[in-house]
């Protein structure tokens, strides 16, 4: 065994193709860069399984990157158990596995935020809402939405910067309320354009489409950031950090 | 590549012709009069997301690719890439098999291993374990070696599959849920998707309970 190997360890769905489409997309945009002797995904609902996610690799030094918002059940639990992974190095059959923090949890990711809310329309005297799942469930869901959210206002570039949630307060419908200015710009915190970002919040907030206008103000919906081509730069980042344990 | 090569296989459903000039590959009912689609995993990763009616395909070996494709690769390393995106692992599990270096893991290791949503799995009776493998794996055209370690050969154009999918887990979920309380049968609904063990018309469903429960056909 030699040479170096990316696993992209995504979620995947047994109803929609939406859930590993932008997992498939980095890869390939990763392929296409270079730098990697293979680039593999893996996914706890599709195939190739988690499980099997190193069957066959020739590579001796493999990094694992989740592609996950929260640093939950998922990444802390789901992906060490089913790829045999005891922490962030670990020594498998004569390789070395790297086990990174999920995308969510790095700061690259306020950047690609920036960047959807900048082709959504956003501008100096908008407001920019950052929307994550959250689930009054597990409170560890909302940390690294606040924490995205509070780099974003880091960046700068925008008069209002806030938080708001699908499944807990502040919830996504007080969007208006939470914020002042006349324009504002909804950025899913999401992997994927799947059935949140896709149907349930558009029915939920009553969209009508890229743009809502209610009592002379403005909503702008963007793409969730996890299907931006700039992904790869997140990923990339978290697995050169990895290359330095 | 070689041209003195002219040889014909199979690899699940698809037809694979290996001449000199590179490989050609076929899906279900196609022929050398068939659209080709490119040559790149993007294209084959694409063509088999769904199924002649349209619908999603999460067991990527059900036997519902969509027919009537063929696609050019002039050589080895192209073609195994985007037929790994056809079948993930095809090529690496047939190889290990082959080798009897294959990691085999049986579907009682797969469900032990299960919590939470998926913990009530485990509950499913033995019958109930061996009757939702017969009706999930023969829509599939990977061989089941975890349920039969000791098979040395794969017939032709079988895939090694190591250990239950996700898909299979699923099923057994629902399984011990109808163990429980037993669901009124439906008639099949090709609409209903692939994996909606819960609704009332999935095929697999409706195949699981006829078998099962064959008395509510009196």
């Amino acid at each position: 065994m030699s040479g170096r190997a990316l696993v992209l360890a995504g979620h995947g769905s047994h109803y929609s193709g939406s859930s590993s489409a932008p997992v498939h997309a980095h890869a390939d945009r990763i392929r296409s860069l270079g730098g990697w002797e293979e680039v593999r995904v893996a996914f706890w609902k599709e195939e190739p399984q988690l499980s099997r996610a190193l069957d066959g690799l020739a590579a001796d030094d493999v990094t694992v990157v989740p592609i996950f918002i929260s640093s939950g059940y998922f990444v802390q639990e789901v992906i060490p158990r089913e790829m045999g992974l005891d922490g962030r190095m670990t020594r498998q059959d004569g390789r070395t596995i790297r086990y990174t923090a999920p995308i969510g949890a790095h700061t690259a990711l306020a950047r690609v935020v920036v960047q959807r809310a900048r082709e959504a329309g956003a501008g100096p005297g908008d407001a920019l809402a950052v929307l994550g799942h959250g689930t009054p469930r597990n409170p560890d869901s909302e940390r690294n939405v606040y924490a995205r959210t509070a780099d974003v206002a880091a960046i700068g570039g925008f008069a209002e910067v806030t938080t708001v949630f699908l499944d807990q307060e502040p919830n996504m419908r007080d969007v208006f309320a939470r914020t002042a200015a006349e324009t504002v710009v909804l950025v899913p915190l999401f992997i994927a354009d799947g059935w949140h970002v896709g149907e349930t919040i558009p029915e939920d907030l009553a969209l009508d489409g890229p743009e809502t206008r209610r009592g002379g103000r403005r909503l702008r919906y963007a793409g969730a950031a996890g299907t931006h081509p700039a992904m790869v730069d997140v990923i990339s980042e978290l697995a050169a950090e990895a290359a330095a344990w | 590549m070689n041209g003195e090569l002219d040889f014909v296989t199979e690899l699940g459903q698809l037809t694979v012709h290996i001449t000199g000039e590179g490989i050609d590959v076929f899906g279900p009912a196609s022929s050398p009069a068939s659209p080709e689609v490119p040559p790149t995993r993007e294209a084959l990763r694409e063509l088999a997301r769904t199924d002649p009616l349209g619908r999603y395909r999460p067991l990527s070996g059900a036997r519902t690719l969509p027919g009537n494709w063929r696609a050019h690769f002039a050589d080895l390393e192209s073609f195994t890439a985007a037929v790994g995106e056809v079948y993930p692992l095809a090529f690496e599990h047939n190889a290990q098999w082959e080798t009897g270096e294959l990691r085999v893991v049986g579907l009682e290791a797969v469900l032990a291993r299960h919590s939470g949503r998926y913990g009530g799995a485990k509950e499913l009776d033995a019958d109930g374990r061996e009757l939702a493998r017969r009706v999930l794996c023969a829509r599939c055209v990977r061989v089941p070696v975890w349920a039969a370690p000791a098979a040395a050969k794969l017939p032709p154009g079988g895939i090694a599959c190591p250990e239950p999918c996700s898909v299979m887990v699923a099923l057994c979920r629902e399984a011990a849920i109808w163990q429980k309380e037993r669901p009124a049968r439906a008639q099949p609904d090709a609409a209903v998707a692939f994996a909606a063990f819960a609704e009332p018309g999935n095929e697999v469903r409706e195949a699981y309970l006829r078998a099962r429960y064959p008395e509510q056909d009196g």
